[in-house]
């Protein structure tokens, strides 16, 4: 990874996203292979290494919730070497930066899962590290605490500090990352700037067509499996249709069509990151595995 | 060679003082806002005023320093084992253990800072049971300061080594309950605690010398009486060095466990 870069990590569950991340912190050991940090070995290097970064595990645990906002900071800049007025000064700089200044002294227990999520990025930021991860982030975060989250991150890219950001969310990834890499079962499957994600979003959208009329249903059927672009159709319930697409411009050719076959309840859907890897990785072959 | 490891060896000891620091403050904002961690010197004033009445009642008034000794020594070990031996466990459930390792201060460190701080605080149980006893008109006279200050620094080193000890092992085995409920009165017997080991049948005696407490609760009782302390300098050296010992097991322990964790990938299962 350059430096200065916010680089997202996708994958499922199970794919190895949370262990790479523990495996950059030094959390863990590597069964094999070798990662360095700013030129460090995360294995042999470790001291050079934990001076360097900051980790953000998403969730809300990993806090001292019977502590203040404030006393947590504090235990966690004495670990990083920070004393007296210059820890101080780092701490409320920090609570100021991340909305939390206002109840700096009332117990992490009573916070909301966002205000706790930003606790951990300002803990994750005491040491001013030059790199930062972020596990998960903004998992369990409404829309609009996640959406601040985000603009968060995204400041911290123009302090010149490298971001390498885990997250199942692919409009996330777009959101943030400079690029994104996928990951499955602990093997680099594809590293691609995020508009390709974007693209392979709108190639695999879905259309949904419902109430329709029994007597509909097949020429529709007929109709929507003509066109090129489209992978499957499929009647999910009584009168509601399922229309895959696998190419560019097929979902709105697809649309066009409904319409003029006098279906007007349709909608489009995005696709989920396991779908977007049993449809796009799964048919890159042997390009995915370079 | 030396210019090489002299800065190591110095980033190591500013790293292990700060670990050391900021678990001990930390543990002290706790303990001041979680009243449940500190049950056990709710009982000492209980237990105190039970055996007082006993002694009252008996007629047994030389038994005084024995009496209120016992309580105070009885929550110095149940906050060693229930309090500290948590301390890493605690940490794995909370789920910044991996936030601790991953930060440039030493783990142990902070673990030994947390331990200190619980044992400070322990030893309030010593100011309880006088305290208690005074109120019912038993007032144990402390014969000899000197070595009563002495014997309770000791006693303090080397019940928090055993602590370091004890929470390694409990998060080695993940059996911290079942070492906590069968370690109380084995050890209040073998430490001397409730009857001095000299009243012990002769073959438990020298499984008892291998336990600090028995040495400490000794010099502590003579401190509370008349006439020369006996051994003081081979009572200190025990309690010392079985401290020492405890603490560079509890120390390796805890690096075995961390190694091991770290390469099972169950450092964050709690």
């Amino acid at each position: 990874m350059p430096s200065g870069e916010i680089h997202g990590l996708l994958g499922p569950n199970g794919a190895g996203k949370t262990t790479l991340c523990k495996i950059l912190s030094t959390v863990l050991l590597p069964t094999s292979g070798r990662a360095e940090i700013c030129g460090y070995d995360v294995v042999t290097e470790t001291a050079a290494v934990r001076r360097l970064i900051g980790i953000v595990f998403g969730g809300e645990r990993g806090l001292y919730t019977r502590l203040t906002a404030r006393a947590n900071l504090e235990f966690w800049a004495a670990l990083y070497g920070l004393h007296g007025a210059d820890a101080r000064r780092r701490v409320d700089a920090l609570l100021e930066r991340l909305g939390l200044e206002r109840r700096a002294d009332e117990r992490v227990e009573t916070y909301s899962r966002g205000m706790k999520q930003r606790l951990h990025l300002a803990r994750g930021l005491i040491g001013d590290p030059r790199v930062l991860i972020l596990d998960e982030p903004t998992i369990g975060m409404d829309p609009v605490a996640a959406e601040d989250f985000r603009w968060l991150v995204t400041s911290l890219r123009s302090e010149g500090r490298t971001i390498l950001v885990t997250t199942h969310d692919m409009s996330e990834a777009e959101a943030i990352c400079d690029r994104v890499t996928l990951i499955d079962n602990g093997t680099i499957l594809a590293t691609e700037r995020p508009s390709t994600l974007g693209t392979w979003i709108t190639r695999y959208a879905r259309v949904r067509a419902s109430a329709l009329a029994p007597e509909q249903v097949a020429p529709v059927v007929a109709a929507v499996s003509e066109i090129s672009g489209v992978a499957d159709v499929r009647e999910i319930s009584p009168g509601t249709l399922l229309v895959d697409t696998a190419a560019d411009g097929a979902a709105p050719a697809v649309l066009r069509r409904l319409l003029e076959l006098g279906v007007t309840d349709v909608a489009t859907t995005r696709p989920d990151l396991a779908e977007v890897y049993l449809r796009v990785i799964g048919n890159r072959g042997m390009r995915v595995d370079r | 060679m030396t210019t090489a490891i002299l800065p190591r060896t110095a980033v190591a000891a500013r790293s292990y003082a700060r670990g050391v620091s900021a678990g001990l403050r930390r543990e002290l904002r706790e303990l001041r806002r979680s009243p449940d961690r500190l049950m056990a010197l709710v009982t000492a004033p209980l237990l105190t005023l039970v055996f007082v009445a006993i002694m009252l009642n008996n007629g047994r008034d030389d038994l005084a320093p024995y009496a209120v000794l016992a309580p105070a020594l009885l929550v110095l070990w149940q906050m060693a084992l229930q309090t500290s031996g948590d301390t890493v466990e605690a940490e794995r459930e909370n789920g910044s253990l991996e936030a601790l390792v991953a930060a440039p201060s030493s783990f142990p460190a902070v673990i030994a800072g947390r331990i200190l701080a619980v044992t400070a605080v322990s030893m309030l149980g010593f100011a309880e049971s006088w305290a208690v006893a005074a109120l019912v008109g038993v007032r144990v006279a402390i014969v000899h300061p000197g070595v009563f200050v002495g014997a309770l620094v000791v006693t303090a080193f080397a019940t928090a080594c055993s602590a370091l000890a004890l929470a390694a092992l409990f998060v080695r085995t993940r059996a911290a309950r079942a070492f906590q409920n069968t370690l109380t009165y084995p050890f209040y017997i073998l430490g001397g605690v409730m009857v001095p080991v000299e009243f012990l049948p002769d073959w438990i005696e020298p499984l008892t010398r291998l336990v600090f407490l028995s040495w400490s609760s000794d010099l502590i009782r003579q401190s509370l009486l008349p006439g020369p302390v006996q051994g003081l300098a081979e009572h200190v050296v025990a309690i010392v060095l079985l401290g020492v010992v405890s603490c560079a097991i509890g120390g390796f322990l805890i690096r075995l466990a961390l190694r091991e964790v770290r390469e099972s990938g169950t450092i964050g299962h709690a």
